[in-house]
């Protein structure tokens, strides 16, 4: 895969089997062919060799805008159409489709109730009368509206500040695991992915560096490229991707300071540092264990 | 619905209708077809060869007003037209590119050759009248200096002003056209006034020549002189029809009538009907009917 | 003024050369200006072509056109059309190319045919600044198609220009103030046209 005039491949070797329903997060710096990368998968960009297959078959020999009507696909700058309602740029694809009339309505509005927007007062606005968030929250009722089999999501958050985006990340979870799509989701924001992703892609000049779950991206970085990146001897973030449960260890003796088995060992490591010296680990209200700073430090070897 | 054919028709009829909304359009088929340029003397010109015919009953169709000698010409050679008004000394240097020559037969007989070998159109009998360029001056003036010839004006001009239209000064047919030809035309001064106007500053005395087009209705109204050309530097733009062969052919009456109408139309006559026209805003078609009955013809 | 029942007729006359020129111009006009919209690097050459054509004297073009098309309504039609590729192409290009390319690149990506994106979102968005240019077009070939006068297409320009060889100020104003009133009434209704269309489009 390679741009005229330039002098390496955009997208070079690459090879992914993304698991359905899976949320897959492509992680790089910018130029490392990730949103090339994505845009190979609905045709938007057509690779000189290789392939690229959904459910066994080859997207490049597909129609490609027929294909693309079977793909959600969300951009940073949002893109929607500033002459048409939310409403209208919702039902799209439906309309693409040649759903009927009172079907598109029902979704315009399933939708906008499912990205938190009253139906009532959005579905009759137009574009530039909403903020940016609520922007790209119609960005992604419109790429889900006919119900895809795949999302491609490219750093649709980017524009957005930290305190929003945070809301959206959550909120893109909880649609999406209501949705059970795949998704492809880019972004350059290690805190992002590792939010996100239940597998990461790590890409680096067109290949890709390493494909894992983000614990295993985190605590096995396989090159130096991958620690660096993810600052994988950044404690912390490791902290806070490991549960209590993980570390805890079995003990006949009980705190009265307690700790979720679900919780982080980042949030664990607080309340030690806070003055506590033992946490019970809880789950369901029963304790399983319990750990200290010794713990956990060994869960960071 | 309409067969293919039918269809086509009417979409010709669709396309043929603005044309016909014009009054324009194409009358009988034995109609002769009398074209002119966009100047009111052409268009006057144009209106007696017109009214002639008629008065020959002979039917006319008028195409009056073409934009210039090229759209006039190539509406004569496509056969949109079948004659109109031209001048010699035009045909010579516009039509024809030919450098140019100074005398009338010269002229008229290398364009009517020209034009019957290049573009199969012919020049019937020219008018004496000739719309030239040329220098004019009051007869209070004429008698001060005893001043009648541009050989005359040559030598004096250091003691005279010349009231002047802008391209005057610049274009090679004109003064320093004149001043190379006749030697001297070095003025005491030189002012430029619009078209029309340098007529007025002679007549307030503020110059003492005035350029001129030689049947502008001013030179008969204000009684001034047009001094003789009489080394003939400018060429002769005499008016003749100019016509296709093959309309004189359909028609052979073309010829006779309007060969007995050129011969009346001098400087004169035609400074007096662009009077009519220009000042008295006299319809064209009027005057030409005006003139005909006139000279009974 | 016994001009004044032919103006209702020329201006009709008028209006219809000014209609069929710009009708025609547009079937250039529109796939040239979208064409270089696409490919900017066809654009200096397309718009140079078209200025060429631009500064031909009208007259000259005008005699050209009836060598051709002969006299009447056609040639002035031809000759309109010409002038007006000058105003059109580069217009069009400009507010094809000024369609913010997130938006493109959204309706690619949600599966709209490359007819579909043209109809459905170019066009619609390009809108204010496509009738702006039809404003200007417009006006332009209103003015222009006086030359109707000379070549026996009739129009208003019969009047102006025959008036004004005679300084005949009555004849000259009867042909003049109708394409006048012309001109600002087709610039008054672009302009209402252009303003719907920013209501619906303002940017997002």
């Amino acid at each position: 895969m390679r741009y005229p005039g330039a002098d390496r491949n955009a997208v070079d070797g690459v090879t992914l089997d993304i698991a359905g329903g899976s949320f897959t997060v492509l992680l790089g710096p910018s130029g490392c062919g990730k949103s090339t990368l994505l845009r190979t998968v609905n045709a938007l960009v057509k690779p000189q060799s290789g392939r690229v297959t959904i459910d066994g078959s080859d997207v490049a020999a597909a129609d490609g805008t027929q294909l693309r009507r079977g793909i959600g696909y969300v951009i940073q700058a949002i893109g929607l159409f500033s002459h048409m309602t939310v409403g209208e740029n919702i039902a799209v694809v439906p309309s693409l489709l040649h759903w009927d009339r009172a079907r598109t309505a029902e979704r315009v509005d399933e939708l906008l109730g499912l990205t938190g927007l009253a139906p009532d007062r959005y579905r009759n606005r137009y574009p530039r009368e909403l903020s940016g968030g609520e922007q790209q929250r119609v960005g992604v009722a419109r790429a889900i509206a006919a119900e895809p089999r795949v999302l491609l999501m490219d750093e649709p958050f980017g524009a957005v500040d930290a305190i929003l985006r945070a809301d959206l990340q959550d909120e893109m979870l909880r649609i999406v695991q209501s949705l059970k799509t795949t998704v492809v989701f880019v972004t350059h924001d290690v805190d992002e992915a590792l939010r996100l992703a239940d597998r990461i892609v790590v890409m680096r000049e067109g290949r890709v560096e390493q494909y894992d779950t983000p614990l295993d991206i985190l605590t096995k970085p396989s090159t130096r490229f991958v620690a660096q990146l993810l600052g994988t001897d950044d404690t912390l973030r490791r902290l806070s991707l490991m549960r209590a449960a993980d570390a805890a260890v079995a003990s006949e003796s009980t705190s009265a300071e307690t700790i979720d088995a679900g919780a982080s060992l980042r949030d664990a490591l607080n309340r030690l540092l806070g003055g506590v010296t033992r946490l019970s680990v809880v789950r369901d209200g029963a304790p399983i264990g319990s750990l200290g700073l010794e713990e956990i430090r060994k869960a960071l070897q | 619905m309409p067969t293919r054919k039918e269809s086509l028709a009417l979409i010709a009829a669709a396309l043929a209708l603005p044309q016909c909304s014009g009054g324009s359009g194409r009358g009988p088929a034995s109609a002769v077809r009398v074209g002119s340029k966009n100047f009111t003397e052409d268009i006057t010109i144009a209106e007696i060869y017109a009214a002639a015919l008629e008065n020959a009953k002979i039917p006319v169709e008028r195409h009056m007003n073409l934009g210039s000698t090229q759209i006039a010409m190539a509406a004569l050679q496509r056969g949109d037209i079948d004659l109109y008004p031209e001048y010699t000394g035009t045909a010579l240097i516009d039509v024809l590119h030919m450098p140019p020559m100074r005398t009338r037969p010269q002229i008229y007989g290398t364009v009517k050759q020209a034009f019957e070998k290049r573009f199969n159109l012919t020049l019937l009998t020219p008018s004496p009248m000739n719309d030239s360029q040329g220098l004019c001056v009051s007869q209070a003036v004429a008698q001060k200096y005893n001043l009648r010839t541009l050989s005359q004006c040559a030598k004096l001009a250091p003691q005279l002003r010349l009231a002047t239209i802008a391209e005057f000064l610049t274009r090679a047919d004109a003064l320093p056209g004149l001043q190379q030809f006749y030697g001297g035309f070095h003025f005491s001064s030189a002012r430029t006034y619009e078209i029309g106007l340098q007529y007025e500053a002679l007549l307030r005395g503020d110059a003492d020549v005035a350029t001129a087009f030689t049947t502008d209705s001013q030179i008969g109204t204000d009684n001034l002189l047009v001094l003789q050309d009489d080394r003939h530097f400018w060429p002769e733009y005499n008016v003749a029809p100019v016509a296709r062969m093959s309309s004189l052919k359909t028609h052979p009456q073309i010829a006779a009538v309007l060969n007995r109408v050129s011969p009346l139309l001098t400087d004169s006559v035609v400074r007096q009907l662009n009077y009519q026209v220009n000042v008295q805003h006299t319809d064209p078609a009027d005057a030409a009917q005006q003139f005909l009955k006139e000279h009974a013809v | 003024m016994k001009h004044l029942p032919q103006i209702g007729g020329l201006t009709l006359q008028h209006l219809a050369l000014v209609g069929a020129g710009l009708g025609i111009a547009l079937v250039i006009a529109v796939p040239l200006g979208v064409f270089t919209a696409r490919t900017p690097r066809y654009g200096a050459p397309v718009f140079g072509l078209a200025g060429v054509v631009y500064a031909i004297p009208s007259l000259a073009l005008l005699a050209v056109a009836v060598k051709y098309l002969g006299l009447g309504f056609w040639p002035v039609v031809l000759v309109l059309a010409a002038y007006a590729q000058f105003i059109l192409i580069r217009n069009i290009a400009a507010a094809i190319a000024g369609v913010p390319a997130a938006q493109i690149d959204a309706a690619k990506g949600l599966g709209l045919s490359a007819w579909q994106r043209f109809a459905r979102v170019e066009i619609p968005l390009a809108a204010p600044a496509l009738l702006g240019a039809l404003r200007l077009t417009t006006v332009a070939l209103i003015a222009i198609a006086t030359l109707g006068g000379y070549v026996g297409a009739g129009g208003l320009g019969s009047e102006i220009f025959f008036g004004l060889q005679r300084q005949y100020v009555e004849e000259t104003l009867a042909g003049s103030i109708p394409a006048a009133v012309l001109a600002i009434l087709a610039d008054a209704f672009f302009r209402t046209l252009e303003r719907t269309a920013l209501k619906r489009t303002g940017e997002a």
